[in-house]
């Protein structure tokens, strides 16, 4: 009798375990067939993960150079207190400017698409998050005080467009797509207004469109990974 | 017999911890695998993507080159006061050109919005002005200012009820000047066209004028720049 159950139990796994491998392997074949479609393509593929990668290990390297930057300067100013000041200042801009990671208190807002039935809607459009939407709700929590922002982790820099390219989004003409994950440091009350009665994300729920906003004591917002650079514009004041 | 029968099992139990551990490897690599970006990407996409990657892999390069200069550059004035002190300086004049807190002057546009509608519904909005500025963002503007009012990083601009805006905090009051520094190429028809922010207001009934000018000078940022939330 033992027997038979422990038999029958063990036939049972043995059953799932090879369904879901034979699915797995379904799946990966699925994926392969589009992939292995064209030569061209995929020596394509391979030339753009090799520079991805490229890319992604000069920006470890400069990660370094540039911890290895505020160390230098740090020990270079230390004998003096003016230079003390201007080595704080630099540090202090950069925090402002997007050029290093910073921390702090703030919210959490994520905007994700309808999920409503769009078989039976007027125009698809309304419901969908777009560029003005992401940059009304940027400007609002500007308004209530905010000190950096991030969007999907591509912080918001004075350089920094937000645009609609086709069904995704391009912040610092980086492609992002939905939920659009926005975060904000400074007083945690203050940005959270953006939630009041009212307010933009109150709209944007009229149109079904999934609006959160979350506080939060610890708020990490990455550094810009682009270059900060001006070629036209001058500065009129003279150096020292 | 009873031998037999433990053996049996423990020969089926790793069978089957072997069979979960090769599922749960390719679970973790079908998850991995970013299905969603590259691999269903075409010849054409996959080529901007290429120059896009190649194009990034360039600026860091020259970043880390530019910043491994100003560390040797340190490290070998360390000693001289004076030396150090003028890089010291460079490197605060390139923070507060970045930050906003210098007058900037170069080539760019000049677009002036004059209000002609008086009625609630077609007057400048603030996100008129918002569309405006994001756009001379993206066609490189460097530095933009609307009536004086310089757009730092954290500018705000918003309406207040349905009379004025403000910028900074500040009123500001029709007529618009917008000022930007970049390509005046790029900067003007990046507003123009079908769907171009400046055709919107023109569309509504207001005057808008474009011109493009050599020396176009962009005051600094009037207040304290400065945060109180982000951790040091």
């Amino acid at each position: 009798m033992t027997k038979l159950k422990n038999s029958i139990v063990l036939g049972l796994m043995c059953v799932l375990l090879t369904f879901g491998i034979f699915l797995q392997m379904r799946t990966v074949e699925n994926s392969n067939v589009k992939v292995s479609q064209n030569y061209e393509e995929n020596n394509l593929r391979a030339e753009v993960l090799k520079f991805k990668e490229k890319y992604d290990n000069e920006q470890k390297l400069l990660e370094k150079a540039e911890n290895q930057l505020e160390k230098e300067r740090e020990s270079a100013t230390k004998n003096n207190s003016e230079l003390e000041d201007a080595e704080i200042s630099i540090k202090k801009a950069n925090k402002m400017i997007g050029l290093s990671e910073v921390k702090g208190p703030g919210v959490i807002v994520t905007l994700k698409d309808s999920q409503k039935n769009m078989a039976n809607v007027m125009n698809i459009a309304d419901f969908i998050v777009h560029d003005l939407d992401i940059l009304s709700v940027i400007n609002e929590l500007k308004n209530a005080g905010a000190e950096a922002i991030s969007i999907n982790d591509e912080r918001v820099v004075t350089t920094s467009a937000i645009l609609c390219d086709g069904n995704v989004v391009s912040i610092n003409k980086e492609k992002v797509g939905v939920p659009f994950v926005i975060k904000a440091i400074g007083l945690p009350e203050g940005l959270a207004a953006l939630d009041r009665p009212g307010g933009y994300l109150q709209y944007l729920r009229q149109y079904d469109i999934e609006a959160s906003l979350e506080k939060s004591n610890e708020i990490t917002i990455p550094k810009y990974n682009g270059k900060l650079e001006f070629s036209y514009a001058k500065s009129l004041e003279s150096s020292n | 017999m009873k031998k037999g029968k433990v053996t049996m099992i423990f020969t089926i139990a790793i069978a089957c911890f072997a069979l979960t551990l090769v599922m749960f490897m390719q679970f973790k690599i079908v998850n991995e695998t970013d299905i969603t970006s590259i691999e269903t990407m075409r010849e054409e996409e996959l080529r901007t993507e290429l120059a896009n990657w190649k194009q990034k892999y360039e600026e860091t390069v020259q970043q880390y080159d530019a910043t491994q200069k100003k560390i040797d550059e340190y490290k070998t004035k360390k000693e001289n006061n004076v030396e150090t002190a003028v890089l010291v300086h460079d490197e605060l004049e390139q923070s507060n050109i970045l930050l906003g807190k210098t007058d900037l002057m170069g080539e760019g546009i000049e677009i002036t919005i004059k209000e002609t509608q008086e009625d609630e519904y077609s007057r400048v909005k603030d996100s008129d002005l918002i569309t405006i500025v994001n756009a001379l963002k993206y066609a490189g503007a460097e530095a933009i200012s609307i009536n004086e009012e310089r757009i730092i990083n954290m500018s705000d601009i918003v309406d207040i009820g349905s009379s004025f805006i403000k910028i900074n905090g500040q009123r500001i009051l029709a007529p618009y000047v917008i000022k930007a520094i970049g390509n005046k190429a790029y900067l003007e028809s990046s507003l123009l066209g079908n769907g171009g922010a400046a055709e919107q207001i023109k569309k509504m009934g207001h005057e808008v004028q474009i011109t493009q000018n050599n020396n176009v000078l962009i005051k600094k940022y009037n207040g304290d720049i400065n945060y109180k939330y982000i951790s040091d």
